[in-house]
């Protein structure tokens, strides 16, 4: 069911409710961007739950997420729009073999049907009949400064200027999500459009209850030494600490091989859903997690 | 434009009516003021956004307006500790909660309109610091001793803190008054080098006579004017553009000679907007310096750099300091593949396997690695130090720097490999990861060359590299 999510509490539930829980400064972040306007830009390390944020909030409003996916190069004939070309191609064809060919105008091969809508069009035209959708720009720090600075022109009047058809603008614009992983600082004039929240990893608590709404029927000792585990991974130095995403994939994973508890022997196995690099699964192997998980036995 | 808060499927909540928009506005703005005055970039249009959500959020929820206030002003993660310092000190003396505790019984002229809820927080101007809880019950916590922290600078990210402080040696060199000759020469050197930058190839294309590709989208356009007989055919190629750079430059001690002239050298170079450039310093400690170069004023930036770096001519650690880059910055600033040239004599204090594993992991993040040692130019100069020894074979280019002469050279060196294999050398090196407890043998390092005629000159190692242009 839609929500109105009419305030901070109406957010935190109705994300909950999916699945997401959302601290409360995440959800106040969201609720000032659906009051003022703004397009959201979420900032945090990876796994940490930004894209699911914007597929959660899309459903909690009842309405479509529309997303676009950043990489180098990407233009706007990728992101906004294009013409079919090899259909208007065929269609001059067409009328040359129907012997239309002399009476066609313009309009006849630059009307809408030629026209492909890529994500930012889509988003633009979406509101126009009914909710207006969730527009994620996931990964902005992927496309390059050219993109970036079309993109602000967009955010800013949410509106496309297509010279043969002309200004399509939203009647209400798009819910925008933007979503960085910091492999390069966005540029500050974007930024400046945009309300700015820093997902950190969550702490034990908030993050075992994760775990148990996003993998239904986790023995509760299980998920929390899962949970307490990764904390500690955190802190040790590795060139890549395990995300949340990767505490979900673990919690499933030793659920799949029918664990009760940790033990070192099931770590060692399965250390690779939770780390990703060769060096780091060589540094924490062994002695390592045997120690590990005598603290974590001992913490909690 | 102007949002619409009128959005029927959000309606706004939160109990407002005891608020006097214009006061709230007023203290947005004054918020907005002392942030800045903290060094955050805050503009008019957020304080605005920050008057609109405290008049939807519940104000008197303090962690609520916390959160409120951190989504309209901070841009970076950086941000935040700022952020929260001035927000605990300007809220505390300025509670926003109407009437909690009564009615206000003392007025003081300088706070205007602003100082209705805490009475008995009644702190002198200059004492704003003391605890929300505490304030309540009329005890003001003294200040800490820290008052003078106020201005700090934000940009400054010092990276390991808390390492070595003890034995540190924290000295402030006063290489920021350089001589008009001086910074002639780092311009020069830039000037120099600029044209000479390696080229990447990006994603992005151009139309272009002499293309490789076909564009085939401009080419139908152009081409529906003859009913889609392909009468023109255009052609596209990749725009290239220079590598971005990346500066880590040695400050320790048994570098001090060398560190003003390289110093410049970066900041010319940052100055650049040819080529993106991102520096750091390391001597026990890596610190980013790239936002404190880009002042125009490259006196006060000098200056600032001088202020933010607390390990002048002390020790050095490698190791440390590399480790601490390709953790926390290698995946930020090499993304597209960058160039890194390390400035150090490669003293170090440090353990050097720890040096020899993080340079190997360095060099596999970038796409050349550059080593510049002052020593190099030196006759007869072998790596030996054991940092350097340690770093040595997992470097591409190992030049002289120092002097005004050799760094000319490095123009030619970062220009190297167009066309040629760009990765010379010590690729195979690169590419094993050395296990740090294996013992390594290490091979006499190979003897730099030098040319007879000039002294200073630098010269790569397999002494191909200047045939390579």
């Amino acid at each position: 069911m839609p929500h109105t999510l009419a305030s901070t509490d109406a957010i935190t539930e109705a994300f909950r409710e999916r699945g997401y829980i959302a601290d409360r400064s995440i959800a106040t972040a969201v609720f000032l961007g659906l009051q003022l306007g703004r397009p959201l830009l979420l900032e945090g390390e990876a796994g940490v739950g930004k894209t699911e944020l914007a597929k959660v909030l899309a459903s909690s409003l009842g309405t479509r997420l529309i997303r676009l996916q950043c990489y180098e190069g990407l233009d706007v004939n990728t992101a906004v729009y294009e013409w079919n070309y090899p259909r208007q191609m065929l269609e001059i064809r067409l009328l040359e073999a129907r012997g239309q060919a002399d009476h066609a105008t313009a309009h006849d091969i630059f009307g809408a049907e030629f026209l492909i809508k890529r994500p930012l069009l889509q988003a633009l035209e979406a509101g126009s009949d009914g909710e207006p959708p969730v527009l994620l720009i996931d990964e902005i720090d992927r496309a390059d400064e050219e993109f970036e600075a079309y993109l602000l022109e967009i955010l800013s009047d949410f509106q496309v200027t297509v010279p043969e058809i002309g200004t399509i603008k939203a009647e209400r614009p798009p819910r925008v999500i933007l979503t960085s992983n910091r492999t390069r600082e966005v540029h500050d004039a974007l930024k400046r459009r945009c309300l700015y929240h820093w997902i950190d990893y969550p702490s034990a608590a908030k993050e075992f209850e994760i775990v148990q709404a996003r993998v239904p029927g986790a023995p509760e000792q299980l998920a929390r030494a899962v949970v307490a585990f990764v904390h500690r991974l955190r802190e040790a130095d590795l060139t890549k600490v395990p995300g949340i995403a990767e505490t979900l994939d673990w919690a499933a994973a030793l659920m799949a091989l029918g664990a009760a508890e940790l033990t070192p022997e099931l770590v060692d196995e399965t250390l690779g859903v939770v780390l990703k690099y060769e060096e780091d699964i060589r540094q924490v192997r062994g002695e390592t997690v045997k120690s590990y998980l005598a603290e974590v036995a001992a913490g909690g | 434009m102007l949002p619409s808060p009128l959005d029927p499927a959000i309606v706004p909540s939160g109990p407002r009516e005891a608020i006097d928009g214009h006061r709230v506005l007023a203290r947005a703005v004054g918020f907005g003021r002392a942030l800045r005055r903290a060094g955050l970039a805050v503009d008019l249009s957020s304080e605005i956004d920050f008057a609109r959500a405290l008049g939807i959020v519940d104000i008197g929820d303090r962690e609520l307006v916390r959160a409120a206030g951190a989504a309209v002003f901070t841009r970076r993660r950086d941000d935040r500790p700022v952020y929260d310092r001035v927000f605990d000190q300007y809220w505390r003396r300025r509670a926003l909660k109407p009437n909690l505790d009564g009615p206000g019984t003392e007025h003081r002229p300088e706070a205007t309109a602003a100082d209705e809820g805490t009475p008995q927080d009644a702190p002198l101007p200059g004492d704003e610091r003391s605890d929300l809880p505490e304030d309540r019950q009329g005890m003001p916590i003294p200040t800490d001793g820290e008052a003078d922290e106020d201005e700090i600078a934000p940009d400054t990210v010092t990276i390991s803190p808390d390492a070595y402080s003890r034995s540190e040696t924290i000295r402030h060199r006063d290489f920021d008054r350089m001589t008009a000759q001086e910074l002639r020469d780092a311009e020069r050197l830039v000037d120099l080098l600029e044209p000479k930058l390696e080229l990447r190839r990006t994603r992005r294309y151009e139309l272009h006579r002499h293309g490789r590709r076909l564009a085939s989208r401009q080419m139908f356009r152009r081409n529906l004017a003859t009913g889609g007989e392909v009468l023109e055919w255009v052609w596209r190629r990749p725009v290239r553009r220079p590598r971005p750079l990346v500066v880590l430059c040695d400050i320790s001690g048994s570098m001090e000679r060398h560190s003003r002239l390289l110093l410049r050298f970066i900041q010319a170079l940052s100055a650049s907007s040819a080529v993106k450039t991102e520096s750091f310093v390391f001597g026990t400690r890596l610190t980013r310096v790239t936002r404190l170069l880009k002042d125009r004023n490259r006196d006060r930036a000098l200056a600032k750099v001088a202020d933010a770096v607390t390990d002048w001519a002390g020790g050095t650690r490698i190791g440390e300091s590399f480790r601490d880059f390709n953790h926390k910055w290698a995946r930020r600033t090499l993304r597209t593949s960058g160039v890194v040239i390390v400035v150090s004599d490669g003293w170090d204090r440090g353990d050097p396997r720890l040096v020899e594993l993080e340079t190997a992991r360095l060099r596999r993040n970038c796409h050349r690695l550059v080593w510049l040692n002052p020593l190099a130019g030196t006759p007869g100069y072998q790596p030996l130090a054991a940092g350097m020894r340690a770093a040595f074979p997992y470097v591409d280019d190992f030049l002289a720097a120092g002097t005004v002469a050799s760094l000319e050279r490095l123009g030619e060196i970062l220009a190297g490999g167009r066309g040629a294999d760009p990765r010379r050398g010590s690729e195979a090196a690169a590419h094993v990861a050395p296990s740090p407890d294996a013992v390594r043998t290490f091979e006499p390092p190979v003897r730099v060359t030098r040319e007879p005629r000039d002294p200073f000159a630098a010269q790569p190692l397999d002494g191909r590299a200047a045939g390579t242009q």
